[in-house]
């Protein structure tokens, strides 16, 4: 299989000489195309600054991000953002839906911005609002929705392009058990019949444990990395919660 | 903390959002003062007399706009501050989720209100003071007096009164957001900004009625304001159906952007979308803004142009009608204090002669001329106001003579032709006096026929004087005047030179003369001289240059204020959104773009609206000025476009730039 991300020795510094915090102190990893990847640690290991330099918000103070066989370092604002609309999809934490746009216009919002022919974003926007079983809410606002139905708007908005990488930042965090088990399932559903790949970082082991593969982070380093291969759903999750109690922190008092 | 510390800090953390509101103070009281001051610039002038009264009345109108201009800027406060209460709701909500009492958390607002008024009101009375000191010069300028040594000028009273006028609007803005605040639900205020305006707009069948409707109004309102259609409309009627023509435009404008939200390819096509959701998620407050904005522009466009125009029509006019350096006018009043009684005629250089007067001594070249009586001559002439024309015969030598003076090519006669001169110019005259001419206009005179003929039409003025002239000479064969009764007798003078020495002379000699006639009447005479006019002309002008640049720049800046509050208040939301576009990978060229659009349509649509409403009215106000002699409507146009342009453009661009930074701040905050 291709591979679509390949992050080489990656490093992020913040601070100055005396006070220098190491966010990312040399990680590397790929994600293949068709995969679904997590990325765990504690509060403050650094899975949010891996994300946010892997999505082109943040810049790396060294190292290299290839995506899609392109340098993403080396680019240039206009460049970046060209990038995000072409190559990226993104599902935050809190939905980030427009309040003044209906479900159907944050959707197509994502569409508009890449220039599509207007003629065929209707058709996309119902295709993938099947998928993710959101067509009855489409004309309703975000306050209009419950928190899981705002989340699946924002998931149908990361994919609606067909972008080669879906990065999803806690993706159930705002949710609760009953709507991120929906949420997991329909991404699962996505890898499984759409060939996406999705970069998700999460400290929820029952998350974590509807990835393919999973990376464990502590102290901006590469902890461990767990494949689920053949095993069960709960073998997985079970392993994941030993790995979790080794990494201390806060992830010691999950479950 | 106590309160005074929290407001302390609120105010300096969010000093942005008080920023406009700040401005907005800061401007209003810095012109405030600036007009207000104008009576104690006058210190530094070497004014007339003419001009210190001119100063005065000046000093004493710009009193009386006051009142009225401190109502604009006390609305415009309350508008500035409810803006920032609105935005804070949230905080409030949660001081008072916190345990605070009500009466804790109103006290804050107060604190706050007051260190802000307190800093704008420095602030613009600093402004104002330097501003005034350039003021000083533009006065002398538009007097056309000369500055003797620069001088600093400070109007303790101004200040003063600026202080007071304006602790009275801050005491009113408390009262209604304190009010406002105080009656919130907790939960309203912590949920507030979380919706979009409940769509009020109107649906597409019921927005092109309403559309109708408008064009109907305005088109009414237009019409009779131009006294064509329904004429003799009064003004209020004029001014109703106009404000409420401008109020359901915006209304409909805002049925058909929804409208337009329906058109796939219009509206999915690169951020259109969003652009649109942007303006009708405040759809509500937007036409209710734009009408305001729009009446006010309106306001602000038509006395900066008119304002200026007519002032400057003032000026060309009376300049026009001062063809030597002084006249000296004798009439008879009569016992029922008619004026210009019929008596025997005089020559008033042998009368001043007789009295002892040295006409020679003040006049270089000085001519008297007679201005007979033509009643019943001519049939009267009406002009298209109604106004009259007074009807006098003078001999063609006199003419002559006082257009040898003029240095006027002269005038010849046929033994039975007499000549028409009228002073105005304009064109509704020149036709009634021209189709005259073309009838030949025939009259018996000294037992002879005379007629005239387009060709004997003059267009010159006779005399020194302030006031429009609507005097008809009938110029006629010096034969055919002898023994009628004389209306006016009038000297012609110029002097020697120019100097004010011989206008004391002459005003010294001339005023208080009087000549009793043959047959017992008492003439007194009136001096005016060109001196007089001009300063008469400076004078006028520059009042209403004053006034009309006062409450033009005053609506104005009420009028961009509004709109820029609006941008500028949503910043936040606004961040937030446009943070999110970049995030998804819109470039800075379509999120610029897409503000750029936003603000664009929010400032120039009342724009649009409100000059075709200015070209109504200021057409109807050059309508009323071709009455006294025609404006150039032309010139003072391009002055007040410069105006809107450096005003109303400035705060368009300062709100781009403002919402544009603090996009850019937003979504870039993270990179570093």
């Amino acid at each position: 299989m291709a591979t679509i991300l390949q992050a080489k020795n990656m490093e992020k510094y913040y601070g100055n000489k005396n006070n220098l915090t190491k966010a990312l102190d040399g990680i590397s990893f790929s994600v293949e195309a068709g995969e679904f990847l997590g990325v765990m640690g504690a509060s403050g290991s650094g899975k949010t600054t891996l994300l946010n330099c892997v999505s082109t918000i943040d810049s790396l103070t060294a190292g290299q991000i290839l995506i899609d066989d392109r340098d993403i370092t080396t680019m240039n604002q206009k460049m970046l953002a060209r990038f995000r609309r072409e190559k990226l999809g993104f599902i935050f934490q809190d939905f980030n839906l427009l309040d003044t746009l209906t479900a159907f216009e944050n959707i197509a919002l994502a569409l508009t911005i890449l220039k599509k022919p207007t003629k065929t974003i209707e058709s996309r926007v119902s295709e993938v609002a099947a998928v993710l079983g959101i067509t009855d809410v489409l004309d309703k606002y975000p306050y209009q929705m419950s928190g899981g139905q705002r989340q699946r708007v924002a998931s149908a908005r990361a994919i609606v392009t067909q972008p080669a990488l879906i990065l999803a930042d806690e993706p159930t965090g705002a949710l609760d058990s009953k709507s991120a088990r929906a949420l997991l399932e329909s991404f699962q559903n996505l890898v499984r019949t759409r060939g996406a790949t999705i970069l998700m970082v999460t400290h929820d082991a029952f998350s974590a444990s509807y990835c393919h593969r999973i990376i464990f982070i502590r102290d901006g380093r590469l902890f461990q990395e767990l494949v689920r291969g053949s095993e069960s759903r709960r073998e997985f999750f079970d392993k994941i919660i030993e790995v979790v109690s080794l990494l201390g922190g806060d992830g010691n008092d999950l479950r | 903390m106590t309160s005074a510390e929290l407001a302390l800090r609120n105010v300096r953390k969010s000093f942005r959002d008080y920023a406009v509101y700040f401005m907005t103070l800061t401007f209003g009281i810095c012109i405030f003062y600036v007009f207000n001051s104008i009576g104690s610039q006058q210190a530094v002038m070497d004014l007339s007399s003419s001009q210190a009264s001119t100063m005065k009345m000046l000093d004493r109108l710009i009193g009386d706009f006051s009142l009225f201009i401190s109502v604009i800027l006390c609305f415009l406060i309350i508008y500035a501050n409810g803006f920032l209460v609105k935005r804070r709701k949230k905080e409030f909500g949660l001081y008072l989720t916190l345990g605070m009492e009500r009466r804790q958390v109103s006290r804050i607002l107060v604190l706050e209100t007051v260190f802000m008024g307190l800093i704008s009101l420095a602030a613009g009375l600093l402004l104002g003071i330097a501003l005034s000191q350039g003021m000083s010069l533009v006065t002398a300028a538009l007097l056309g007096v000369k500055i003797d040594a620069f001088r600093f000028v400070f109007a303790f009273g101004t200040v003063a009164k600026t202080i007071v006028y304006f602790s009275a609007a801050f005491a009113l803005t408390l009262f209604f957001n304190v009010l406002k605040v105080g009656r919130q639900q907790l939960i309203d205020l912590i949920y507030a900004g979380r919706r979009n305006e409940t769509n009020r707009a109107p649906r597409p069948f019921l927005a092109a009625l309403i559309f109708t409707l408008a064009v109907f109004c305005l088109a009414a309102s237009y019409f009779m304001l131009l006294g064509d259609l329904l004429g003799g409309a009064s003004l209020n009627i004029i001014i109703a159906l106009g404000a409420a023509g401008t109020f359901l435009f915006f209304f409909a404008l805002s049925g058909f952007l929804m409208q337009a939200a329906r058109r796939k390819s219009l509206y999915l096509k690169n951020l259109n979308m969003f652009v649109l959701r942007q303006l009708s998620s405040k759809i509500n407050t937007a036409y209710v803004s734009m009408t305001i904005v729009c009446l006010m522009l309106f306001i602000s466009i038509c006395t900066l142009s008119s304002g200026l125009g007519i002032a400057r029509a003032v000026a060309a006019e009376l300049r026009f009608s001062a063809p030597y350096d002084a006249t000296l006018v004798m009439s008879a009043t009569g016992e029922s204090g008619e004026d210009y009684v019929n008596h025997a005629p005089v020559d008033i250089l042998a009368a001043a002669r007789d009295k002892g007067v040295d006409v020679s001594s003040f006049a270089g070249v000085s001519k008297a001329a007679v201005f007979y009586d033509a009643e019943g001559l001519v049939p009267p002439f009406t002009g298209r106001n109604g106004e009259k024309t007074l009807l006098y015969l003078l001999s063609l030598s006199d003419y002559n003579a006082a257009l040898a003076m003029q240095g006027l090519p002269l005038l010849s006669l046929g033994a039975n032709e007499y000549a028409v001169n009228f002073g105005a110019t304009n064109a509704d005259w020149s036709k009634i006096l021209t189709q005259y001419a073309d009838t030949g206009g025939s009259l018996t005179l000294g037992g002879r026929e005379l007629r005239t003929n387009a060709a004997l039409l003059r267009h010159h003025v006779l005399e020194v004087r302030t006031h429009l002239n609507l005097d008809m000479i009938l110029v006629v064969p010096d034969d055919t005047v002898s023994g009628r009764q004389a209306k006016k007798e009038v000297l012609f003078i110029n002097y020697p030179q120019s100097g004010l020495e011989y206008e004391q002379l002459c005003l010294g000699a001339l005023s208080g003369f009087t000549v009793t006639t043959a047959d017992g009447a008492e003439l007194s005479g009136s001096v005016e001289t060109r001196i007089q006019v001009n300063d008469y002309a400076a004078n006028s002008t520059a009042t209403i240059a004053y006034l009309a640049i006062y409450m033009g720049v005053v609506f104005l800046v009420a009028s961009a204020t509004v709109l820029a509050i609006g941008q500028l208040s949503e910043a936040s939301d606004n961040c937030h959104r446009y943070s999110l576009l970049h995030k998804l990978g819109a470039d800075d060229k379509m999120l610029n773009g897409a503000l750029f659009t936003q603000i664009l349509i929010y400032f120039g649509a009342p724009l649009l609206l409100a000059l075709v409403h200015s070209v109504a009215g200021i057409s109807a106000a050059g309508k009323i000025m071709t009455r006294i002699g025609g404006m150039n409507i032309l010139g003072t146009s391009i002055l007040a476009a410069l105006f809107i342009i450096l005003i109303y453009g400035g705060y368009f661009l300062a709100t781009y730039w403002s919402g544009r930074n603090m996009i850019k701040t937003a979504y870039d905050s993270r990179r570093r």
